[in-house]
């Protein structure tokens, strides 16, 4: 081992040895077209995000100029300062933030149970009971799409945010990932607790609970970033402007085409400015998420 | 002794009991939510895609298979599902296709590598819907900045979204280009997990590139590839995002795919036919379900043999 780095070391010092030099000709020239390829990729994946940003900062007839230019001429606010007026923003906002951050919290607190009691505690039906979850997984939203509608409708819950909320409260997947999170963890943590007399929400409320925090916060992204970003669900149970969320919002009146490009540009920006900011500060926790949804299997 | 022993197992059957009560009370939220929007409505969309229910609700029949045979005979459904497989067919090996390559160049840890993986994750953290919206207006033919640069370049000036023959390439693309990084995250991982001495022990026997990268990379990451493209094809069948936003089905239908047809059908179109629509939700599903059992069989199986 150490006579072959040794090796190594003098034909990268002497340069003289043939093959070396051609295998080492032969990754720089394969490491530029590498650096050229992902490079490209890398521009066109921020060209249409940059060109979004700064053109909402774009007047009116800037937006529509021709030939297009990718920087604003004229830096202005003023579609930020009126967007209010042609879409109900605030209002899209608030119910985005309303449901996307109560599915989370609830879910969160919901699937940490589940998953805790799957877990850490034996009872009867346990295994049955969690593979028949595990199968609802596989069950696509089209298929309980029409009688989840009959469902809240029936329930006086369409177009509120309970209604919203309720039906995503739990998931399948949140639960299978908290209970592979407890099971990681040493059982010496709840025996203790035992001793002392804790009752089992205690054990799980003060001991278990802090110590899964980045699951927590990984599920937790996940969860928002999904709700969030949702199209066909908030669409299909909501049914008023005032209800709508920014995605189902936004896709229903700019396909409606009844407002002007410009407050489309800084609505459509604003609808993703808190997910990208998250996703600057929280990285590791978007892709956590991600990698575990790619152990399901 | 023999009474002390009795009385230990009675005091842990006891609190074995106390136990099973407690696990039973941390599942009810969960249990009941699951039961009630889950379970419910899928024994429920059996029951109502053999009913001719609409929106209001009254006056239900069971009409048998009716609705199953109607949607045979439904040209917009053959058209529909040809969409979707023409959509799946392509979105799939382009998305995964281009992750897998640019996963060649980007797995290390070095700070570039690092910093372009989270750049290639950046679409995949934004909406569809603000995506559709922001590449429908730079591809606009009018006033749209890549359709001028296109243009430039000297290429023809077309209407990427209004063409018929263009459209589903385009949302295609589209689609990749929003969910490639997200495959990528996934294969750079496993890449990276991949034992650094299987590569020594290669290079040592005299193995090049391409051959370490054939005999031990690829089926290093089988498992995490055969992943990405069941999940990735079961998400292709199901789309819908894209062809709301971006072409709402059009041109002439030839982006309309299944679910949007569900949609249109169930909830947009009036009669607002419910009992139709589950219809055509079981269809899908069946397809789906097809799919899934063939690809796992294929690819899963694929993946056995390299480990032998």
């Amino acid at each position: 081992m150490s006579e072959r780095k040794v090796n190594k070391t003098a034909r990268q010092n002497t340069g003289e040895n043939r093959t070396g030099n051609r295998r080492i000709r032969k990754i720089k020239f394969t490491g530029a077209a590498g650096f050229v390829f992902t490079f490209f990729v890398a521009v066109t994946v921020l060209v249409p995000i940059l060109w979004l940003l700064v053109s909402s900062f774009k007047t009116d007839t800037g937006v529509i100029k021709f030939p297009p230019r990718f920087f604003p001429e004229e830096w202005t606010l003023h579609q930020y300062l009126y967007v209010g007026e042609s879409i109900p923003i605030f209002q899209m906002t608030r119910n985005t933030v309303v449901f996307a951050g109560g599915v989370t919290v609830v879910s969160l607190l919901f699937d940490s149970m589940a998953g805790y009691a799957f877990a850490r505690m034996r009872f009867r039906g346990s295994k049955l009971l969690f593979s028949i979850i595990l199968l609802t997984m596989m069950v696509p939203f089209q298929i309980i799409m029409t009688p989840l509608y009959i469902e809240v409708y029936k329930l006086n819950l369409l177009d509120t945010y309970l209604g919203l909320i309720l039906p995503r409260a739990t998931s399948a997947f949140g639960i299978y990932m908290m209970s592979s999170f407890f099971e990681g963890l040493p059982k010496s943590l709840e025996e203790s607790g035992r001793i002392d007399g804790m009752s089992e929400f205690r054990i799980y409320r003060s001991i278990m609970l802090p110590l899964c925090k980045p699951a927590l916060v990984s599920l937790g992204i996940f969860h928002f970033m999904n709700n969030w970003n949702d199209l066909l669900y908030p669409l299909m149970l909501t049914s008023s402007q005032s209800r709508r969320t920014l995605s189902a919002g936004l896709a229903v009146l700019v396909g409606n085409k009844v407002i002007k490009y410009g407050p489309t540009l800084a609505a459509t920006m604003i609808s993703l400015t808190p997910l990208l900011v998250l996703y600057i500060f929280c990285q590791k926790y978007f892709v956590e998420g991600i990698a575990v949804s790619g152990m399901k299997e | 002794m023999g009474k002390s022993r009795k009385s230990f197992r009675n005091r842990k059957s006891k609190y074995a009991a106390h136990n099973q009560k407690s696990a039973y009370l941390f599942l009810l939220p969960s249990m009941l939510i699951l039961s009630v929007f889950i379970f419910v409505p899928l024994a429920a969309s059996l029951l109502i895609s053999i009913t001719d229910m609409n929106i209001f609700m009254k006056d239900v029949s069971f009409v048998g298979l009716k609705n199953f045979t109607r949607l045979f005979a439904d040209r917009r459904v053959g058209n529909a599902t040809f969409n979707s497989l023409y959509f799946t067919l392509l979105e799939v090996p382009l998305q995964i296709g281009l992750a897998l390559l640019l996963t060649m160049c980007l797995a290390k840890n070095n700070r570039y590598c690092k910093l372009l993986r989270s750049v290639y994750y950046l679409p995949f953290v934004c909406s569809m819907t603000a995506i559709g919206i922001v590449w429908s207006m730079l591809l606009d033919p009018n006033m749209g900045l890549i359709a001028y640069w296109l243009k430039q370049a000297g290429f023809q000036t077309v209407s990427f979204l209004k063409n018929p023959d263009l459209a589903m390439p385009t949302v295609i693309a589209v689609t990749a280009w929003k969910g490639f990084g997200y495959t990528l995250t996934l294969l750079a991982a496993a890449v990276l997990n991949i034992s650094q001495s299987l590569y020594e022990a290669a290079e040592m026997d005299g193995a090049g590139g391409l051959q370490k990268f054939v005999h031990i990379t690829v089926p290093g990451i089988w498992p995490t590839i055969s992943f990405c493209i069941v999940t990735t094809t079961i998400g292709a069948m199901q789309m819908f995002d894209q062809a709301y936003v971006m072409t709402q089905g059009g041109p002439l239908n030839r982006t309309e795919t299944v679910v949007q047809y569900i949609y249109d059908r169930g909830f947009q179109t009036a009669p607002n036919d419910l009992g139709y629509a589950s219809a055509i939700s079981v269809y899908l599903f069946l397809i789906v379900a097809f799919l899934t059992f063939v690809l796992k069989r294929f690819i899963l199986g694929r993946g056995e043999d390299t480990d032998e």
